[in-house]
């Protein structure tokens, strides 16, 4: 195979070409921003309230429900201090997990230098937090849960729907924000049905362009701004974001829902026949996470015994094909993956993890020919190994 | 890609790798947990005390393999005193530099050779096994890289003070690594992994300035 082959797409994905013609126009033919009473400015907010409403029917939300951002961990930021400082004089008290995404647990670092106390819900070993932990965990100066919807590691779907149930229980308002990024596209989001307060997602890993997200705010939350500047939308971060980007977005949006269902079953189809190559052509494959329904239909995650992933990653690379790995080795921190970690795998398991994130341009032929590299290379890197040896014997 | 060509090919193609029947000695460094694994066995002319054939094993990722074959490559023919020179900064120079996150691997490397050439020494009379002491401590700290820079702990003058209490086995360190240093906590595991070695380290204290 000449072209490369990409599974990494929970980090970002190729842009669809359709999305690139959706945005030539607003570069430099409609480049304008909202003006009052001008027709320049009138073409660009009626373009831009195109774009919102587009997003916002992806999620059963209303337009003015939905903020565009410059990404998926700006709208993180815009909705976790807006909530957390809005709501400090309510008490000072913040839930999140330990297998959250970054964008949460930097935050969780930064409420506790601010004099925040935060609780992290454990979570099982296939990545499950069970709304029960989150139950016995509230306190009466909760003010906040945080929740990484689909973990960006293993693809475990947390139970969002019960978390809310038991968060509206409470005798108090607990605020709810869900990242939702490696949800978006790949599950029925229905912000209404789910009863979380704010949302964040992004455009680039569903096919989208880079520097585009979107925030759900409840109509109603309160929210303290965190963001200050100029404000050319209502409805848009301030500061002056991409018309192009957003019309990208909205545009990938449509793709994916023009057929969500078909989407999802192509992504599951792929990542079933993935899973059944690794655990039937190579020795000592353990996925990590759960197994069906419980996992995001795009994720597949595997353990390859005695070997280590950076070591498997450089030399796929060679092949022309990227995977990312949990090992330690490949980090820039030196650190093993913290979500492995927390499900009790070992450091073995952690540094030889293997991720593999498919997209609607993967295809079953590149599947047979990495898993025919896998598997040669876990042979070869075996035979190095002293760990593979000593078992050996 | 931040591997220079002679890593890759020393990591695709290496040399001297797998197990040696009857070996005159070997030695064993780095464990799973750290994430990488060196073994290295000598076959030693007790004569003229040349290494006649070495190899290796390795767990680990692509540099840590490719330190492996070119520290075995360079080492092949040597007398033990001659080996005995070889360094890490000679195995990364060889191997036409490596990234600096990635220098601990040509460390593992190295000192795995080392050792083994000390266990040949030491199991037929050339030496005596090393008393423990401060001397010891600081040795196994200059094989400890900060990893933003690819340089050793003692060369950069991060470790401020270095005890050894010989009646209660305890480590002291002082290291200049603040709070926010986001390599702090690996820099003391390592620590704690090269000294827990020795039986004569009971407690290891690793103290930090207060931010």
């Amino acid at each position: 195979m000449n072209e490369r082959i990409y599974m990494d797409n929970c980090v970002t994905s190729a842009m669809a070409p359709e999305v690139l013609e959706a945005m030539k126009p607003y570069f430099s033919e409609e480049y304008w921003y909202p003006s009052s009473f001008v027709s320049t400015g009138e073409a660009s907010s009626a373009a831009f309230e195109g774009f919102r409403k587009v997003i916002a029917a992806a999620l059963n939300a209303k337009p003015k429900e939905i903020t565009f951002t410059s990404g998926g961990t700006i709208a993180n930021n815009i909705a976790l201090k807006g909530l957390a400082l809005a709501n400090s004089g309510e008490g000072r008290h913040i839930i999140c997990s330990t297998v959250d995404y970054p964008d949460l647990l930097t935050h969780a670092g930064y409420f506790e230098k601010m004099g925040f106390e935060v609780s992290y819900l454990e979570p099982d070993e296939l990545g499950f937090v069970s709304a029960d932990k989150l139950k016995a965990a509230i306190r009466q100066d909760t003010i906040l849960f945080m929740s990484t919807m689909v973990n960006h590691v293993v693809g475990t779907i947390q139970p969002i729907q019960e978390y809310a149930k038991v968060l509206a229980a409470a005798n108090h308002k607990i605020w709810f924000h869900v990242d939702a990024g490696q949800a978006f596209g790949k599950l029925h989001l229905d912000v209404a049905a789910l009863g979380v307060d704010t949302l964040a997602i992004s455009a680039h890993k569903i096919h989208g362009p880079q520097g585009i997200g979107a925030l759900y705010v409840k109509k109603g939350s309160r929210l303290g701004p965190y963001i200050h500047g100029v404000r050319r939308f209502e409805g848009v971060q301030p500061g002056g974001l991409s018309l192009a980007a957003m019309a990208g977005f909205a545009k990938a949006v449509e793709m994916v829902y023009q057929d969500l269902d078909g989407h999802i079953k192509q992504l599951r189809e792929l990542s079933d026949y993935l899973l059944e190559q690794l655990e039937s052509q190579i020795d000592y494959v353990e996925l990590n996470g759960p197994r069906g329904e419980g996992r995001v239909c795009h994720n597949i995650n595997v353990s390859l015994d005695f070997i280590e992933g950076e070591a498997i990653t450089v030399m796929l690379d060679m092949h022309k094909i990227t995977v990312a790995t949990g090992s330690a080795c490949a980090s820039r921190g030196l650190k093993p993956s913290y979500v492995l970690m927390a499900m009790g795998k070992n450091h073995v398991q952690s540094h030889g993890s293997m991720k593999f994130t498919l997209s609607r341009y993967n295809t079953k032929e590149q599947i047979d020919f990495t898993v025919a590299k896998l598997k040669e290379i876990a042979v070869v890197l075996r035979e190095r190994s002293p760990l593979y040896k000593a078992i050996k014997k | 890609m931040q591997y220079s060509e002679k890593v890759l090919q020393h990591f695709m193609h290496p040399q001297n790798v797998g197990v040696m029947e009857n070996p005159d000695a070997t030695a064993t460094e780095g464990s799973p947990a750290c994430g990488d694994q060196v073994t290295i066995y000598l076959k030693v002319d007790e004569e003229k005390l040349i290494i006649e054939d070495v190899s290796f094993l390795s767990y680990g990722c692509a540099s840590n393999i490719a330190t492996a074959s070119i520290v075995t490559e360079m080492a092949k023919g040597k007398s033990l005193e001659e080996a005995k020179k070889i360094t890490w900064r000679d195995a990364m120079d060889a191997l036409d530099g490596l990234p600096p996150v990635k220098a601990h691997c040509s460390v593992l490397a190295a000192d795995t050779l080392q050792s083994a050439i000390s266990n040949y020494e030491i199991a037929h009379g050339l030496k005596e096994v090393p008393n423990f002491s401060k001397e010891t401590i600081i040795e196994e700290l200059k094989k400890i890289i900060y990893p933003q820079v690819g340089e050793d702990i003692i060369t950069l003058k991060m470790v401020k003070y270095v005890g050894f209490d010989e009646k209660t086995g305890e480590v002291l360190i002082d290291l200049n690594l603040m709070s926010f240093d986001q390599y702090r906590d690996n820099v003391a595991e390592e620590i704690r992994e090269h000294l827990e070695k020795y039986p004569e380290v009971k407690d290891i204290k690793i103290n930090f300035p207060s931010s």
